[in-house]
């Protein structure tokens, strides 16, 4: 289970289990930028970069997970997102969350 | 000898050829933009609205909300994180006016626009995705702004101006 709240309603967190990070940097090949200039010449969505950086959100919060899963929690709370740009239209997308061990309410 | 010259001047020709071709294309699309880029958006602008009227219609209300403990629901079983984003930028047009307003300061309206859009996308996107994988409810969004695709090289930053949104939340049923 994920959740940005700091608790889950109704779970009683019973164990923390330290901070479980995923990253990932990801660029746009050339073509594509290109195709997002020209694009943006009437302004409105740019599709490849919502893609490009919903892939990468995905992937940094799939590898967060890998993270929590290995340190043998069963749900991630207070998850947050941070994102930077890195160089030359790179971006590096981060996603971190507190690993925890949650049990249901009886 | 000849060849080769024959083959410098075909070279040169293309490169007449691909200048011609450059300088009349950014003034047309600069033109196309001041022309159509106001009617492409509100066209957007539209559609939005349409979804929402229907999502409002469906659930009787909103999906979504920004407490962190749940409204509706009483018992949860499951949770888990729900997120849409979009990435936008101003027309030429826009960027251009923008440009010459920021030198006097004060409210740039051309970019108000396409920001007010991008936010109300980006949530109506969030409604659809809890609808669509199951979420009874969405609790504690938050809806955040990034540069990511900044050009950083020689200090200008982000000639295009775009913009991404996120919407994210914690989904439960």
């Amino acid at each position: 289970m994920t959740s940005n709240t700091e608790t889950i309603p109704g779970f009683t967190i019973t164990k923390s289990l330290g901070v479980a990070t995923g990253s990932t940097v990801r660029a746009k090949h050339i073509g594509k930028d290109i195709l997002a200039g020209l694009k943006n010449i009437v302004g409105g969505e740019l599709t490849a970069y919502t893609e490009l950086l919903m892939e990468a959100r995905t992937e940094a919060l799939g590898r967060m997970m890998m993270d929590a899963a290995q340190r043998g929690a069963n749900a991630v709370v207070n998850i947050r997102f941070a994102t930077s740009s890195v160089a030359g239209g790179a971006a590096e997308l981060f996603a971190y969350g507190t690993a925890v061990v949650v049990t249901a309410e009886g | 000898m000849y060849e080769g010259s024959g083959v410098g001047g075909l070279i040169v020709l293309s490169l007449i050829a691909l200048m011609i071709v450059f300088a009349l294309f950014f003034p047309l699309a600069f033109f196309y933009s001041m022309l159509f880029g106001g009617f492409h958006q509100s066209r957007m602008f539209k559609k939005l609205l349409i979804r929402e009227k229907k999502v409002s219609e469906t659930l009787g209300g909103d999906n979504i909300h920004t407490l962190s403990t749940p409204i509706n629901l009483q018992k949860i079983s499951q949770t888990g994180l729900v997120m849409a984003n979009i990435s936008v930028g101003p027309s030429w047009w826009q960027l251009f006016l923008g440009g010459i307003k920021s030198f006097f300061g004060g409210q740039i309206q051309s970019f108000d626009k396409i920001l007010a859009y991008g936010r109300n996308e980006v949530m109506q996107r969030l409604r659809e995705q809890a609808l669509g994988e199951g979420w009874n409810e969405v609790i504690n969004v938050r809806v955040e702004t990034s540069m990511v695709m900044n050009k950083v090289k020689g200090g200008q930053q982000n000639k295009m101006g775009t913009l991404e949104f996120v919407a994210y939340g914690t989904g439960i049923r």
